[in-house]
């Protein structure tokens, strides 16, 4: 009965991961195939990224801040503060940028996404779509899709350089250390990771290619869960959760694995 | 359905209606005249349907939509072994208790769900294996008007209605505003009050009415209804139904319609197809109907 029943999960749990990945598949075959949506491209890149500003702002802002005090009590203690500019430029690049970001995304833009495509399933508009002759995968998908990933590493940036410019007030305020002094620090910090092709620090290739992905699973899996919402109104809040959960749990532990994977390929 | 039939239906209207007029309280009775002007032009299709023919050449004898030997099962079986068909011209009502599968009829039809065992075919061509870009073509024939009208509720009505138009065809812009305008009055909405209305703005039986507009926008040869008449006051519910009277009638539309409610699937069918316990208990015309003997039938005629 037990073993039935976990029988029955994993089945459904398998089912669920092949239809991701085939959803995956033709969303971002799409990308490439006529007719091109791009009204839609541009709404949803205006939805997900100038929509996001404001919580990646003060995130971003806070985080930095935040990281600076902390860090600063355990610098003093090796009489090491002039590196303060360093130790923030490198964590806020490599790693807080992205993951803060994509968890922030994944929370507004994901839930958001969900909701949507969900009570678009629930009332037939997903039916009506695919009746007047629309993919929706084109139509829907498609778009969000895209915009995650070119807005995604955007806003990663603007958290980075919020971030940074967070460390920068505790540091001249707190610490005392002159702006000039911290800004230098910031940038050596972005050239002692090493190059690729001459003149893209590695830094940068790992600040950038996490959002990336990170923008790809979160409205992929925010679709996923939207698109399959069944059980009227009360359908949507459960897609909306599980894409909050799902979407953020795979951004910590892709990041992992990401890391590992980048650290091995772009040695300094 | 012959003429004689359609006169007394549509007599045999009048007198619930005045009793609801003199029952309900006062919209009802507001509405009385409307409601008169609605009787009158459902005898006005009615004539028509008696001298003239249907502006549409129509050949009776093909099938346009079959069902055959169709199952389906999701967790567990819904249809098994369903059979009929709707020839070309005809109006098809499958009635039916709530959560017997009629829904799951028309997207069956409109092969947004393939079926288990049997096929379904348009025009005589088998749509059960096509693949998923030529199920999309099949269904340019095809109109459906959903159970909770399926509006984007992120566009316009104009943009609903226009939707279809530039989805398929290379229309201009003033051709589509011309069609969009035609199809919002067929449907009796003032197009210049509602256009740039969105859906969330309108009432349940207007929604209903841009459905069946957005729908008929590409001008199809088939029209399936989803409950077109659920949730809607009687006055509502005859002016729908006399929509998709007058639309069969004067455009030859072959239509499927879904309903549980058999008083206006009496008035508009050729055909009723009664679905109950999975399977087609009934089907052929309304007065076969009456005259079954039945026991199912008779209870599920009940008051009618
Ligand atoms: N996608 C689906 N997955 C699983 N079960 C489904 C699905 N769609 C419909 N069903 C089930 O199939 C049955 C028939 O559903 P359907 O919507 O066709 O009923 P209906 O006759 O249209 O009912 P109503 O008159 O209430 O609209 C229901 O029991 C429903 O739970
Ligand atoms: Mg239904």
């Amino acid at each position: 009965m037990i073993l039935e029943r976990f029988n029955a999960a994993a089945k459904r749990g398998v089912y669920s991961l092949q239809e991701f990945f085939v959803l995956s598949g033709k969303a971002l075959g799409f990308i490439f195939v006529k007719p091109f949506y791009t009204a839609d491209l541009f709404q949803q890149m205006d939805t997900i990224g100038v929509g996001s500003l404001g919580i990646v702002l003060l995130t971003g802002f806070f985080t930095g801040m935040v990281l600076a005090l902390q860090s600063s009590v355990q610098l003093q203690a090796f009489g090491a503060t002039d590196y303060i500019g360093s130790l923030i430029s490198a964590s806020m690049i490599r790693e807080l940028g992205p993951v803060l970001a994509g968890l922030m995304v994944a929370g507004r833009v994901g839930s958001g996404i969900a909701a949507q495509l969900g009570s678009m399933r629930v009332t037939e508009q997903i039916d009506a779509l695919n009746t007047l002759g629309t993919d929706p995968i084109k139509k829907l998908v498609t778009p969000r899709v895209l915009a995650a990933l070119i807005m995604l590493p955007v806003l990663t940036v603007i958290n980075d350089f919020v971030g940074i410019l967070g460390g920068n007030v505790i540091a001249k305020f707190y610490l005392g250390k002159p702006s000039a002094l911290y800004w230098r620090t910031v940038f050596e910090q972005m050239l002692t990771g090493g190059f690729t092709l001459r003149y893209i620090p590695n830094d940068f290739i790992q600040g950038l290619t996490k959002p990336f992905v990170f923008g790809g699973i979160i409205s992929l899996v925010a679709c996923h869960f939207g698109l399959k919402t069944t059980g009227g109104t009360e359908g949507v809040g459960v897609a909306t959760t599980r894409t909050v959960v799902t979407a953020s749990i795979l951004i910590l532990v892709v990041d992992y694995f990401l890391t590992q994977i980048l650290l091995a390929v772009f040695q300094p | 359905m012959t003429e004689e039939d359609d006169r007394r239906r549509v007599t045999e209207r009048r007198s619930p209606n005045e009793k609801d007029a003199t029952a309900m309280p006062r919209r009802a009775r507001d509405s009385g005249r409307v409601r008169a002007a609605i009787r009158t032009e459902l005898e006005e299709v009615a004539e028509q349907n008696e001298t003239k023919q249907p502006a549409a050449a129509r050949n009776p004898q093909n099938v346009v939509v079959a069902i055959d030997h169709v199952s389906l099962a999701f967790d567990e079986p819904i249809l098994e072994d369903i059979s009929f068909d709707a020839k070309e011209g005809e109006t098809v009502v499958v009635v039916g208790e709530s959560g017997t599968g009629k829904s799951t009829i028309l997207k069956l039809v409109l092969r947004l769900l393939v079926p288990d065992q049997g096929r379904v075919c348009i025009d005589g061509e088998d749509i059960t294996h096509l693949s998923f870009d030529e199920a999309l073509k099949v269904r340019q024939k095809m109109g459906m008007v959903f159970q909770g009208a399926a509006l984007f509720d992120s566009m316009t009505v104009y943009e609903n209605v226009a939707y279809p138009l530039r989805e398929h065809t290379t229309l201009g812009e003033d051709e589509i505003e011309a069609r969009v305008r035609e199809k919002l009055q067929f449907v009796d909405l003032d197009p210049d009050k509602v256009m740039d209305q969105l859906p969330s703005e309108l009432s349940g039986g207007m929604k209903k009415r841009v459905g069946i507009a957005r729908g008929l926008a590409n001008n199809p040869e088939i029209m399936l209804y989803d409950e077109p008449t659920s949730g809607l006051d009687p006055l509502t519910t005859a002016t729908i139904t006399y929509l998709i009277i007058k639309l069969q009638r004067e455009l030859g539309v072959t239509s499927l319609v879904v309903s549980h409610d058999i008083r206006s699937a009496f008035r508009m069918a050729s055909k009723i197809a009664l679905l109950a316990e999975k399977h087609i208990a009934f089907f052929g015309t309304p007065e076969e109907m009456t005259g079954s003997e039945d026991p199912y039938i008779r209870e599920f005629l009940g008051g009618f």
